[in-house]
Order: C-alpha cells, then structure tokens, then sequence
C-alpha cells in the first residue's frame, strides 16, 4: 500500500544521518558525498566552476527586453536595436547589454508552468522536477552541494539582495539546511563582523584553538553532523571577518560604481561580482519591484536601464578579469509578462513563451535560441521548460545532468526532470 | 448648463488606442494608436463611419496636434518621427515628415496660438519648436534631466509649459528658450524599489491663461502601481499652488488627460488597476466632484468637441487583465481594444 | 512482528499486577523486545542532571547543583531530582516557553498569551483542556481569553495581502492533529493518499468565518455566521462539491439554516463593534469535537510530540505527517502513550515524569562501543542530541556565570541570535553563521565572559591554582568535571599566556561556543 512517492519514517529519519556523514567531506573540501555517481569529480577538480544567478523577481517583460516586436500589436512603444552580433536585435532599452551581445546566448524559446509568483518563484529556481513527494533545492542550493564551497572560506551559496539578510537555509530542501543561502541584505555585512577590540588577534587564534580541541573530543562516538555544522559556521563567520573589505563601498571607486548604477541592483551586482572574485561558488543577485501589471511601459524604461547597465558592466568585468569562461551567468524572471497590454497600461503573468539571457562558462556565445511567432504571443520553434535549462546549466558547469543523481536516503533523484534534455545548441 | 453627461452612443473598435482630439473643424476624430496608425472618424457622417487611417508610423501614436485654423494635423510616435498630414483628404498624405525629431518615444505634441510652432518632447529628455509650415527645427529647451512626458503652450502664445516624469515642469518663454521659472509637482512622483513611478500625466492651461493644471497621481507603490489621482492647480505667474484635488483610491492610479474650462471646471479621466475607470468633474473650490461615473473602465483620454456640448472618452473593454493563456473560440490569442464613450452636456 | 509485540507488552502487564506497571518500565521494555543490538549504557550523573535540568529547569545547573548531585549517594537520586524539579517553580516556566515555540513558531509574542500558557502550565492543566481554551478563546475570561492569541496573530494580515487563513488552517491541522493539509487546498493531496481536498475545506469550514475583535484591547476572535456548506473543487477534476465543518477522519457537521437576521443569539453591535453571539458556533463544535480521547489523531499527536521533546526525534516524523502510509517507527509504543495518557487524564507533567524516568530517556548521547556513528535506524540505542532553544541558552549562559539577573536585557540578543524565523518549526540544531558571529562579536555576549564583582569570570580569575580554574570553569558551563588530558590542555595554556585573566576568558569562551554547550546531549 505503500505510495511509492511518499517516504516512509525510515527516510526521514535517515536523512539526517545520511547527511551528517556527507556534511564532513561537502563541507570540508569539495568532496561528493551523497551523489551516487560522482562520474565528474576529476573533470570538476580540473577548473574551478562559479555562476552568477541575477533573478528579477516579479517578471521582466520579454517584449521590453530579449525579444522585442517593435510596431505590432502587442509590441509596445519601444524599438529594436542592432546588437554586437548581426542579425541580432534587442529591446532599445538594452543599449549597453546590446554592445555585449557577442558573450550573451538569448532562450526565447522558454515556456514553464506556473503562472502565479507564490509557486512560480520556488518552481523555477527548484527547476520544476517531476513531483517525488521531495522539496527539491533551488539552483543555487543544489550548486553549492554538487561544486561545493571551494577553498575560499566562504559559504558556496551567496544571496545578495535588498532589503534583511540572514540565513535562509529553505532553499536547501531535501539537501538539509546547511546547502541553504547566506543572504547579505541592502548591501550591509552581518551583525557583529567586527571583531571587538577587547580581543587580540592572538586571543581569536587560541579561542578558535580550544573550542575545535573541544569539539573534537566532543564528536568522539556521536553522529559527526552537528559538531561540523557547528565548526563550519564558526569557520565561515571568520571568513567573513577577514573579508570585511567585500562590504566596504567606500574602498570602490566613484568611477566603478557609477559604472554599476546607483541604485540597489547596480551596488548588489557589484558586491555580486566581488563575491564571485572571492571564491563564492554561487552568487545570486535579486532584484525585487518587476510586478508591471499597471504603468508597464514608463515602469520598464524606468528599470530596465537599470538592469542593462548593471548587467551590461558585470559580463564586460567578468570578461575582462577571464573569468567569464568560468563563470555561468543567468538573468530570469519566474515568468515573462503577458503579450496583450491590460487597460492599466500593464502586462500579467505569462509563462507561455518568454526569455532569458545567459553567458559564460560552456555557454555559446552570441546567439538567440528559438523564437516566438510574429506578435510574440507562442513559441514557434522547441518549447523550453525550466527542466531543459536545467539540463543545459548543469552541463555548461560540467556535471552529467543524466548520470549525476542526488542521494536522498539511498532514494535516487534526478539533478533535473528526467523527460526534458540539454538544449545542444547553447553549449560550447 | 447641467453638468450631466448623457451616454450617446459607444464606438467600438478593434484594437487599442491612447490619445484622441476632435479636429478643430468639427468634423473628424482622430486617435492614435499602438501599431503606428492614426484612425480617423467622419462625425458628420451617419454612424460616424470610420475612415482611411493616416499611415505610415510606428510603435505608439500618442501625440496629436492641431492647425488652430488650417486643417492641419501633426502626429508623432514613439520611434521619434513627427508628421504634418493635410487631415480631411480622401487619402491623406503627409506634408512633411521630421524622421529624426526625437530619439525614440515622443511623448506629447503642442501647437503655438498663432499656429507657427508645434512643440514636442520625449523620453530623450528634450523638448524642442518645429515650424509648422516645413517641419524644420526652430527652437530646443534644454533643461529636464528626465523622461518629459507633457507639454503646452499659454494661450498667449509667450510661454512653453513642459513636466516630467520626476514632477519637474518648467515655463520656458518660447522665443528666448529660457526657462522662467518651475512649478513643483513633486508629489506626483515616487521612488519605489528601483522604480520611478509617477511623473506629470497632463498638462493644461486655461484660457485666461491664469491657472495652470498638472494631472498624474501620488505614488504609493511601483510595480502593479497605485497611486491616488490627483490634479495640482497653479497660479501660473506666481507658480503658488492653489488647491490640490485628490480624485480616487490608490487603485484609481494616474489623472491621464484633462480639460480645463474657461469657468475653472476641470474635467478629468483616470485609469487605474484593471477595470477602474473614472471621469470626474470638479471645481478647484469644491471638496466632492460635481460629477463622478466610474462606469468605464480605465479612461485612458478625454476630448471636447468644438461644439462644447459633446465630448468623447476612450476607455478600454472590460476584463482586459489576466494572468496567463486565455484564447477565442477559434483558439486566437486575445487582445484588448478602445471602446470610444460619446457623451451630450445638457 | 507486531503482534507478537503486543502479546509481550500484555504478558508483561499482566504478569506484574495488572494495570500498575508504570509507563516508564513499559516503554523500555518494548524498545528492548525490538532491538538485539546493544544499546549505549545509562549515561553518568553529570550528563544526567544537566539532560534533566534543562528539560525541566530551563537551564543547565547551576554548578553547585551539579556537585551537589554528584555527591548524593541516594540510589533513587535521579527520581527525585526528576520529582523536585517537576515541583519547582522553574518547571512551569520552562513548559510556558516550550508551549509558545511550539504554538506560535516565532511568529510573535503577547502578554495575555504568555500569562495564560504561565497559568496552565502552573495548573498542570491538562492537555485537552488546553487545547479547548486555545481552539475556542473565552473572552470573558481573564486568565484564558489570552490563548485568543494563537488565532488573532494568523489573522493579522500584512500591508495588501489578504488574510493567510490556508496558513491558520495547517497550522490548526499540523499542531493539534498532526496532520498537515496544506497542499490539498486546491485537489486531493499529490502524494500523500489519505489526506484529501475535504480535509482541508472541513477544517477551513472551522475557521474559516473568524475574524480580529477590534472592540477590545486584548486579543479576541470573533467569527461570522456559517450559513451553508462550503462549496469546492479539485483544480483537476472540476466537480464541485460540499462540506460543513468537518475533522479529518470525522464526519460532516451539519450546517443548521437561519433565516437572515436569526443566525445570533445576541446580534452584533455595530456601533460598538461587538461581535454578537452566535446560535451556531463553528469554534465551539471544533473545541468539542478536537480534543477528544476518542480522535486518534488528537492523541497521537500530542504524545508523539511530547515525546519527540524529550527524546529528540517523533516516533512519527516528520511531526506533522501523521497519516496511513507514514506508519509510526514503533506503532504499539505510541499506541501505549496514547493509551496511558488518555487514561491519566492528558497530564502533561506525569508523561514528562515517566519518560524522564525510562531508561530510553537516560542514555548516553555517544553511540555504544563498536558501533558507528552513522546508524540509520531510529532504534533509540542512544539518546539524540538536541536543539537548544533561544530561551534555554541565554538562561544557561547567565546560570553559568552567575548573573541571572541580567536575563531581561539578553534575552532580546538571544533570541534574534538563536530562533528560527517566524513560522520555521524549530525542530532541527541548525548552526548559523549568525549565531556565529553572535557569540565571536556581540557586545552583550561578551559582557557575559568579563569579569564583574561575584561572577564566573571574576572568581575564576581570582583562584590562583590553574587545575582548580580549569574545574570550576568546567563544573559551571559543561556541568562536568574535566578529563585528566583537558584539564592538562588547559592547565598549560593558562599557565602559558602572559595574561593570565585574558588566558581564563578564552577558556570561558571557548567552552561557551563548544557544540557540547549548545546541545542537549
């Protein structure tokens, strides 16, 4: 009578455990603990994979951005503009992003799901698998497990957004809390980095000294999970203080932060990339206000320069400093806004055919793929889900997005939705 | 007169327009839409049939300008392009075109009082003067740091009134481009987010030239945006603010267009979350409206026709929003369209 | 395998003078019957009566408590510290601040809400009738119109969004029941069969119509009339079909037709803004209907919550997963506790007593000898470490150093330091970076290890011998003596360093950030 989709108790309880004992090796090195068929640990060791996951909460409309269709019905005010690439135009309100094109690969060709933002949003970012009765990770969460934090010290799995920061280990799902996102708020460091003056140098060493001499003893004949857990926060909280310099807008030039934009994403986008440099396996940057259902048009040529030059300045950085073959970049919403313009001038929820903007690391470069039909209402070319981005992602990172399978308590799970694929033509 | 509007009749249409004006000449409509056409009504004819439209531009018509005595008509688009059309032939042609007045979005259009200028500003920030005879530049305001969204003349003909989309408006005295002075209409613009919402929606003056009317909305939030329509009142050669006119909820959103009457009555229409629509009489003294009907849905513009008993408001169809697939019978996509609401003063 | 399991349990009842067995002893003869593998030994005194202390007190012992402990030589010791601290006045606090994490999730906090857990908590107010004051709130009652609490906080409804009421209805279902039907609010539950779309729309029907009382100044609920059976449909099927309140597992109650204007007894005032009375009262049903013996689901959930508080993990995980095809690891246990607790009246404080007393209870956290770490199966062979509330830890800092009275203005830091964010069930030690750099940085923490006239860190400073340090310093944070090889580590590093009193700090600090403190192990 069992339902094959629903765990018994002899799961949940051993997850824990399962996860205790991977917890040393994951977050120690960059071990693979967990996954049954860790056929890519050498290939990964070989170079060191980062992704930067920009995420444009509420829905940017792909009609003001990716895949305009100027003078049509539902095309709106805006022109198209030529782009690096011939042949490929964008959204006028792209101008600096269009002098990029030549590192971008376009997906026009995306149609999920869920059209509401309360599923939508852990729908997409979980890659909508098929339903095992498991919380599946968001994206970042299930980088952090499969590349692993690196040897920067620092959490694997960075959020940088507007408005309270803290630790928000629901994104980890079934991975367990650890694989959760450290969330640095409006640009601020944590509470209490500063270490109190009171305290030497020398005084940090020996406590850090004592308290490992008594965990470790400690530890002796018990699950190892909890006092690892414990020393890794310990040892990212230290992290973070030696790395104070990372909050430190001050120590960044005028010149570089107008480049950025003055604004909360030009500055997130910004500390994105510094994290990035530091050693952060994954680093989303969340933008929040994309909700355009009233005014969509002056809201657009509002935010959208906004976007363009944050977004526009990073890929030129990242390129720049060569980290862009290493680093997968990804700009999406949970969805793209409806074609038909409602009467408050706005656009609703529209998951039927939109687009996203990738670059970097295994991703081919200056390319559109798929297209929608001449109003842009469907997609007129292979339909794409968020699974088959998954696929693709996974793949441009170096990870067998068929091989590869998460352990959840000796329960076999696919990494993506196992009847979608990689999308060939977006990879190298 | 009763200020009670009587419905006369609804002229449907197929697709969306913004802007209409009823020709000096009282015989035609016109309004702009969003695939570049400019659609014309004959109101002499019987049903109003409508006619060829005026071809030829892209993206939005949303500016439409009259020849106070020749039957000239200037529209402009949101690629830039701006265009003089001989509006009451068979088959209009443009006199002239200005391909290049702005770049990108042009937002609103003005004819001087003496009909020698037609003025026009934009998201490019700039406001400039063509000579309405050839369409060659004859004046640029420079000044706004932002999206200028509205502008028009006084009646005198001396003055330039512009605002943006931060609540800036500008009096430019119209033959040195000097700005004179500004009136502050900040409080119809917010930063919510990263977002700024509001901006100056209208602009208008009055015959006498003595009040200056400046419609939008006071923000409360970006995104799906709220704000609570409101109509700012100047003394236009002091720049003092007179009265303030709150005209709805936070869902009533932005004053999109409005007539301000000789006898200081203003006329407004707003357009807020889908279905709210309002067309709202008022007089600056009164607390309540002397008239409000929130029976349309979304009023996007308001125009008097020259008879002064007849007006006309575009509105939208109802049910115009929804979130995700929603198809015809026959499985077509749907859009939304612009029902044309004639109205009788009695 | 059951079966003969239930014939051993009825043979032991039976051979040992019917029905006077203790639960304790049946417990752990029916968790013995089960396993083969050797189970880890009684644990030791220390970790003993520090394990008991904090269930009980709140905190670990002070250290004159443990010493005192340690030298009784009474071998019924552990019984009566167990009954002396049941007895004290630290017990009913510790149970009114369980009550509250366990009820309202962090999501917020109120006076009347306290005093009224405090009351019950002193009163030893049974389970059942607990539940009743909270599922149905008496405003005319000062001492328990404050468990309104648990229903006015989910009705708040923040900036535009509309009230969560699918949120109050799981969170009916996940506390009292056990059973968490959220995901059937739109179609029968995807993968979990026995839970389905009714279950979730019968107890929306419950409590669903309430509302804020806006006419007085303490927390109240009001509710609107149910006039009919709420209508639903699968977002699969498109069926419609009905319900009146209902209970999951139970059968539809009736929904009594008014004509419009009669359904009060005492109309609301609108002028007064007071609610009125009404001829059908959906909380009332529920409170008579939830709280009983006979619903298994009620009892269920309640022991196997108490029980997870005391042992660390449910015998059904997760808690509030309770349905046919999520069997319990050990069904006839959680029937006995069931059973036992029904028949003790739902005494909150004797289920506490008797699993205090089991042998399950007493073991040691490390796993017996040969035996790795990384056992899978729940068999309860050693204790489980467990989670240390916000409250447990600021009130065992300051026993340790001797400075309760500073309680009040740490117990703010503690708590943005330790808690979950509001709504995360607290169930789970999860180390954060947060908690971290609390204890490495914060200012009030640190204020902990300085010394002041009278307090751990001052005396320690004060003692000349570095073994004697090393052993009070222990004694008062880890509630036990020093190994020979510790006390030599630290012997020789405060010896070592050239500041002696910086040296006896790091020491403190460094036994305060130790997993061991931070865990009930």
């Amino acid at each position: 009578m069992t339902n094959p989709r629903c765990k018994t108790w002899e799961h949940h309880l051993s997850r824990r455990h399962l996860l205790g004992a991977a917890a040393g090796a994951t977050l120690g090195a960059a071990g693979l603990g967990g996954l049954l068929h860790p056929a890519v640990a050498g290939e990964l060791k070989q170079k060191r994979k980062q992704v930067l996951f920009i995420w444009i909460d509420g829905g940017m409309s792909q009609l003001e951005s990716w895949d305009p269709k100027p003078n049509t019905r539902f095309g709106g005010p805006f022109r198209a503009i030529s782009t690096s690439v011939p042949g490929i135009q964008l959204s006028e309100l792209l101008p600096q992003t269009a002098r990029q094109m030549h590192h971008l690969a376009v997906v026009r060709s995306l149609h999920t799901q869920d059209n509401s933002h309360s599923a939508g949003v852990a729908r997409i970012q979980r890659g909508d698998p098929k339903d095992r009765g498991v919380t599946y990770p968001y994206f970042g969460s299930a980088v952090a497990r499969l590349l692993g934090p690196g040897n920067s010290g620092l959490p694997p799995y960075v959020w940088v957004k507007p408005g309270s920061g803290g630790f928000k280990h629901q994104d980890a799902g079934f991975l367990g809390p650890q694989y959760g996102a450290l969330a640095f708020g409006d640009g601020q460091p944590p509470e209490n980095l500063v270490k109190r003056n009171a305290v030497s140098d020398q005084d940090l060493e020996d406590r850090d000294r004592l308290r490992r001499s008594l965990n470790q003893r400690y530890a002796v004949g018990r699950p190892p999970r909890n006092s690892e857990a414990n020393d890794y926060v310990f040892d990212v909280a230290q992290t973070l203080m030696q790395r104070r310099d990372l909050f430190d807008m001050e120590s960044i030039t005028a010149r570089e932060r107008d480049r950025y934009g003055r604004n909360d994403l030009g500055r997130d986008m910004l500390l994105g990339r510094r994290m990035l440099e530091a050693g952060v396996t994954f680093v989303k940057v969340n933008s929040y206000g994309w909700d355009t259902h009233g005014d969509n048009f002056n809201g657009h040529a509002s935010l959208m320069p906004k976007f363009d030059q944050a977004f526009a300045a990073v890929i030129e950085d990242l390129h720049q400093r060569g980290m862009l073959d290493d680093v997968l970049v990804i700009a999406m919403s949970e969805f793209g806004r409806t074609p038909r313009i409602n009467g408050h001038v706005g656009r609703d929820h529209w998951p039927e055919a939109w687009s996203l903007a990738m670059a970097g690391c295994g991703i081919q470069k200056g390319l559109v793929i798929g297209k929608t039909n001449d109003t842009g209402t469907f997609v007129d070319s292979e339909e794409h889900d968020i699974g088959h981005l998954f696929h693709t992602w996974f793949r441009a990172l170096g990870i067998d997005p068929v091989k590869t399978e998460y352990n959840n308590d000796g329960q076999p799970l696919p990494i993506a939705h196992d009847d979608c694929h990689v999308i060939q033509e977006a990879l190298i | 007169m009763m200020l009670d509007p009587q419905e006369l009749g609804v002229v449907e249409t197929d697709r969306q327009v913004h802007a209409a004006r009823c020709s000096p000449c009282g015989q035609y409509l016109f309004a702009g839409g969003f695939e570049g056409e400019v659609r014309r009504w004959d109101l002499d004819g019987e049903d109003s049939p409508e006619l060829q439209p005026l071809a030829g531009h892209h993206g939005w018509v949303q500016g439409l300008a009259f020849h106070p005595t020749e039957k000239r008509l200037f529209t402009a688009d949101s690629w830039g392009e701006l265009r003089c059309w001989d509006y009451a032939a068979d088959e209009p042609a443009p006199c002239w075109i200005q391909e290049s007045a702005h770049d990108g979005w042009i937002r609103c259009l003005a004819v001087s009082p003496d009909g020698k200028l037609v003025a026009s500003c934009g998201r490019d920030r700039r406001v400039r003067n063509w000579s309405t005879v050839d369409g060659k530049p004859q004046y640029e305001y420079t000044g706004h740091e932002h999206d200028v969204y509205n502008l028009t003349f006084s009646p005198d003909g001396k003055f330039l009134v512009s605002g943006d989309d931060r609540g800036v408006v500008k009096k430019w005295n119209v033959l040195t481009a000097e700005c004179e002075s500004e009136f502050d209409a900040s409080s119809l613009y917010a930063y919510h987010r990263i977002q700024d919402v509001g901006g100056v929606r209208v602009l208008a003056l009055d015959a006498a030239g003595k009040t200056l009317a400046v419609g939008g909305g006071k923000p409360s939030r970006g995104g799906t945006v709220q704000a609570v329509p409101t109509v700012l009142l100047f003394d236009f050669a002091t720049g003092e603010l007179q009265h303030t006119l709150e005209l709805g909820k936070p869902q009533d959103c932005y004053v999109h267009d409005l007539v301000l009457r000789p006898d200081n009555l203003v006329i407004a229409v707003t357009s807020g979350t889908p279905g709210n629509g309002q067309i709202i009489f008022q007089r600056p003294t009164d607390e309540e409206p002397l008239f409000r009907s929130n029976k349309l849905a979304n009023c996007h513009s308001i125009a008097l026709h020259p008879d002064g008993r007849r007006f006309v408001v575009v509105a939208t169809n109802k049910g115009s929003n929804g979130n995700g697939r929603r198809l015809d019978a026959d499985g077509n996509y749907i859009g939304n369209s612009s029902p044309l609401h004639w109205f009788e003063l009695t | 395998m059951f079966r003969s399991l239930t014939c051993l349990w009825l043979f032991l009842t039976a051979a040992t003078a019917v029905a006077e067995t203790p639960l304790h002893v049946g417990i752990d003869a029916l968790l013995e019957a089960q396993s083969d593998a050797p189970c880890s030994p009684c644990t030791d005194d220390a970790s003993f009566v520090r394990r008991v202390y904090l269930d009980f007190a709140g905190r670990i012992p002070a250290a004159n408590e443990t010493a005192a402990f340690l030298a009784d030589s009474d071998e019924h010791k552990r019984r009566q510290l167990v009954d002396s601290l049941l007895a004290s006045d630290e017990f009913p606090r510790r149970l009114q601040q369980l009550l509250h994490v366990m009820f309202m999730e962090r999501l917020g906090d109120h006076e009347d809400w306290q005093a009224f857990l405090l009351k019950a908590a002193q009163e030893n107010k049974p389970w059942d009738q607990l539940v009743r004051e909270i599922l149905n709130p008496d405003p005319e009652s000062p001492e328990t119109r404050g468990a309104a609490f648990f229903y006015t906080k989910r009705l708040e409804n923040y900036g535009q969004n509309p009230v969560d009421y699918p949120g109050l209805v799981r969170d009916v279902g996940r506390l009292f029941l056990g059973v968490d039907v959220q995901c059937a609010q739109c179609h029968d539950h995807l993968f979990v069969d026995e839970y389905k779309q009714v279950d979730f729309q019968g107890l929306f029907a419950f409590v669903g119509n309430t509302f804020i009382r806006r006419d007085v100044s303490f927390p109240a609920v009001g509710e609107n009339p149910l006039t009919a059976e709420l209508e639903f449909t699968s977002v699969f099927e498109q069926v419609p079909r009905q319900t009146g309140p209902r209970l999951p597992r139970g059968m539809s109650v009736a929904v009594p037709e008014f004509a419009k204007g009669e359904e009060y007894l005492t109309p609301p005032d609108k002028k007064n803004k007071t609610p009125g009375v009404l001829k059908f009262s959906t909380l009332k049903i529920l409170a008579e209907q939830l709280p009983r013996a006979e619903n298994e689901l009620f009892t269920n959930n309640v022991v196997n919550r108490l029980w997870w508080t005391m042992m660390g993990r449910g015998l059904v995980e997760p808690l509030d997963l309770h349905h046919v095809d999520n069997p319990p690891s050990h069904p006839e246990l959680l029937e006995l506790l069931a059973d036992e607790f029904v028949k003790h009246q739902f005494d909150i404080r004797w289920l506490l007593r008797e699993l205090a007393l089991t042998q399950t209870y007493q073991r040691g956290s490390a796993m017996p000898e040969g035996h790795a770490a990384a056992s899978t199966i729940p068999d309860y062979r050693a204790a489980v470490e467990r989670r240390l509330s916000a409250e447990q830890l600021a009130r065992s800092v300051l026993t340790a150093t001797g400075e309760l009275d500073r309680l009040e203005p740490l117990t703010a830091s503690f708590t943005a330091a330790f808690a979950n964010t509001p709504r995360d069930p607290e169930l789970e030690f999860v180390p954060s970076v947060k908690a971290a750099l609390f204890v490495m940085n914060d200012d009030a923490f640190a204020e902990c290890l300085e010394p002041r006239e009278g307090n751990l860190t001052d005396q320690l400073i004060k003692t000349p011998d570095s073994g004697k340090v090393v052993d009070q310093a222990l004694l008062a944070i880890l509630s036990r003596p020093p190994t020979s090889e510790e006390r030599d580590e630290f012997v020789e590093y405060i010896d070592g360093h050239a500041d002696r009193a910086a040296a006896i700090q790091n020491v403190v600090w460094s036994l305060f950030a130790s997993t061991e403190f931070c865990l009930n192990h």
